[in-house]
């Protein structure tokens, strides 16, 4: 995380910083101005979104400048350096918590089930690789599973019976 | 100053009862187990935390939140000693020579002058506290919209000029979170803003679903997705912090506890800040210079002090301001207006007592850290030694209950899954957080003062550069910006280092 981004990183961010901009002083631009309703015009809604997006645009633009001088706009096969992250575990990471946050929980399983399934599945997993090699990979399902009742029973009970909040 | 001291005994004996006890016990432990597991950051823990105080009576539950902060901003220097990971942000600075005292077999030595700079550093960061929160609540009283709108530019263009190392990255996420504040039903006219017809969105983004993504779900990626194998743990040797340490270093004590709580005050900096700052100050001023970065006592004494004062002190602007000083005390105060209590300008005149209710938390915060910083030393190793593949996914279902619980949205979910995203791309990108979280906090403020402002001048814009404490802040921030041109930098040091030899 520590690792400095690449010019190459830094022009791509600014293109996507730009375009973003492009997106709210347009959004400000033809947002009502509530003239039906006489109000004072120094209070039109798209005024502060409209003087952000400025702002933004003016940043944007600055940093594209600064990335092309060092030149950012000549293509490179990895612009983002990332010595320190590994991209199966990301990915991993991503999918599992988005599949928890976004399709199990709120859908009708109970919390506690969903919270068993992805601690245990994600625990198994992301443990695959190190318990393959030691040839524990039954001992890491119990492991991984002990974990995920434990979270499960543990978040239930203290969360929901004895500080009396709601869970999803 | 006699009202004050009447009002800080009455909240000390208040908060003095066996179950008010109890809780502290309880939040300072928590709070300190949070700080020391690396991906749980205390902002992390303080939005947790609220979650579980929802239904604790106010007094109680800011309590609990105020020592889980102090504990947490302690608590990471364990892992920085132990395992060379900060335990939080502010802790960074703490591993270059902690962990090289743990190296040469000084592992305990080092906890032990974490616990006496942090206990040090938050008493100092008190004094101020009490002693400034009234001074700047009467300040205040003073602003008006054109103000209030410049202190929201103020807070944004500092904390990204501060926060990171590229200003202009600063600034650009501390607009997004302006943007941010935005979205959804304007406070003058209630009209709807980039809502789409979205029931939800017309409500806008809550911040602690949103502070629970940038923090607690971007960190969940960023250590889970991390190549690295933990260090080693060293064996621990006696931890008993020492007095002489204190008296050899007072000086640097000082400068480091005045230090934090000046950068606590500044909006939207934080702790991390405060620690870099103090340790390269004392650095800088020592005969011991040379040991910097190779288990220095005194650089670790003064990171530990800095952090720590610098939680007071980012309390003083939100109490007196209702602008937080950090992403912790922007969720603390988030929590306050959640549980009935109105920060800002009119503490001191309709709540004068909550102020020094907190000065009192924040004195049992550090009796707290005190006691466990002794002995929950080996018990915190044992915690230190769990695999993050196993506590990782227990710390994202947190975070999904505590984006739900406040509010019961799976909106909210929804929110937190999005900003976790968001900000995780962005730190990789090198864009740093504490601007994002101020700008989310003062869109507001900045919106309703800008547009009331206008109103008030009829479109003139002369008032917001020529009122005095405007005219201040707006030269503050043009220099600010100013000196991050290179160009103008370099010119301004030359200038500078001309007068100087002159």
């Amino acid at each position: 995380m520590t690792e400095k981004p690449t010019p190459q990183a830094d022009f791509i961010s600014a293109l996507v910083w730009l375009a973003f901009a492009a997106l709210v002083i347009t959004g400000a631009w033809t947002m009502d101005r509530l003239e039906a309703q006489h109000i004072n015009p120094y209070t039109a809604p798209g005024l502060v979104p409209g003087l952000l997006g400025v702002g933004i645009a003016i940043m944007g633009a600055l940093l594209l400048v600064r990335a092309m001088r060092a030149g950012g706009h000549r293509w490179v096969r990895s612009p983002i350096a990332a010595k320190s992250v590994d991209r199966g575990r990301l990915w991993l990471a991503l999918v599992l918590c988005l599949v928890f946050g976004a399709v199990l929980v709120g859908r009708g399983l109970p919390f506690w089930l969903a919270t068993m399934v992805f601690v245990a599945v994600t625990t198994f997993l992301f443990q695959w690789p190190e318990r393959r090699s030691k040839g524990q990979l039954g001992r890491g399902a119990l492991v991984a599973l002990a974990c995920g009742a434990g979270t499960a029973a543990a978040v239930t009970l203290v969360f929901q019976e004895i500080f009396l909040v709601r869970l999803p | 100053m006699l009202d004050g001291l009447a009002l800080f005994g009455s909240s000390i004996a208040r908060f003095g009862e066996p179950m008010t006890l109890l809780h502290i016990a309880v939040a300072s432990f928590l709070g300190l187990v949070i700080g020391a597991l690396p991906g749980l950051t205390a902002t992390m823990g303080v939005a947790l935390l609220t979650t579980l105080t929802l239904k604790l009576p106010p007094d109680l539950a800011i309590l609990v939140l105020i020592c889980t902060y102090v504990g947490a901003i302690y608590g990471g220097s364990r892992s920085a000693i132990l395992l060379n990971i900060p335990g939080t942000p502010a802790n960074a600075a703490a591993c270059l020579d902690g962990y090289a005292l743990a190296r040469q077999g000084l592992a305990g030595r080092a906890m032990g002058i974490s616990t006496t700079g942090s206990v040090m550093g938050t008493l100092i960061g008190i004094f101020f506290l009490a002693l400034f929160t009234p001074v700047l609540g009467e300040i205040a009283l003073k602003f008006g919209a054109y103000e209030f709108f410049w202190l929201a530019v103020f807070g944004v263009i500092i904390s990204g000029n501060l926060t990171g190392d590229d200003p202009l990255k600063g600034w650009l996420v501390g607009f997004l979170g302006l943007f941010v504040a935005s979205i959804g039903q304007d406070a003058i006219h209630a009209y709807e803003r980039f809502s789409f017809g979205n029931r939800d969105l017309a409500g806008g983004f809550q911040l602690i679903p949103a502070l629970v993504g940038a923090f607690g779900f971007a960190e969940v990626l960023s250590v889970l997705s991390e190549k690295v194998a933990r260090p080693a743990i060293h064996a621990v040797d006696s931890y008993l912090p020492r007095i002489r340490d204190v008296l050899r270093y007072w000086r640097t004590v000082i400068r480091s506890g005045l230090i934090g709580t000046f950068i606590g005050i500044v909006p939207g900096v934080g702790e991390d800040v405060a620690s870099w700052s103090s340790y390269a100050a004392a650095r800088r001023a020592s005969k011991e210079a040379d040991k910097f970065g190779k288990g220095s006592v005194e650089g670790l004494m003064a990171a530990e002090t800095g952090d720590n004062a610098c939680v007071p002190g980012a309390i003083i602007p939100v109490l007196a301001l209702a602008v937080p000083g950090s992403a912790p005390a922007a969720v603390l105060m988030a929590a306050m207006i959640i549980h009935g209590v109105q920060p800002g300008p009119l503490i001191m005149v309709q709540n004068p007592q909550f102020v020094y209710d907190v000065v009192a938390m924040m004195m049992y915060a550090t009796l707290g850290i005190l006691v466990f910083g002794l002995v929950m030393v080996r018990p915190l190793i044992k915690i230190l030694q769990v695999p993050r593949d196993v506590i990782m996914p227990i710390v994202f279902v947190l975070c999904v209950i505590g984006a739900f619980a406040i509010a019961q949205r799976l909106f909210d979910i929804w929110t937190m899954l999005g900003f976790g995203v968001v900000g995780y791309i962005l730190r990789r990108f090198n864009y740093p957080m504490a601007p994002f979280v101020l700008g989310i906090v003062l869109g507001d403020l900045l919106d309703k003062n800008l547009r009331r402002g206008l109103v008030i001048s009829d479109g003139d814009l002369t008032p917001f550069f020529v009122r005095p404490i405007s005219a201040l802040m707006f030269a503050v921030c043009l220099i600010t910006i100013l000196l991050a041109i290179p160009a103008v930098n370099d010119w301004a040091r030359q200038a500078w280092a001309r007068v100087r030899t002159s």
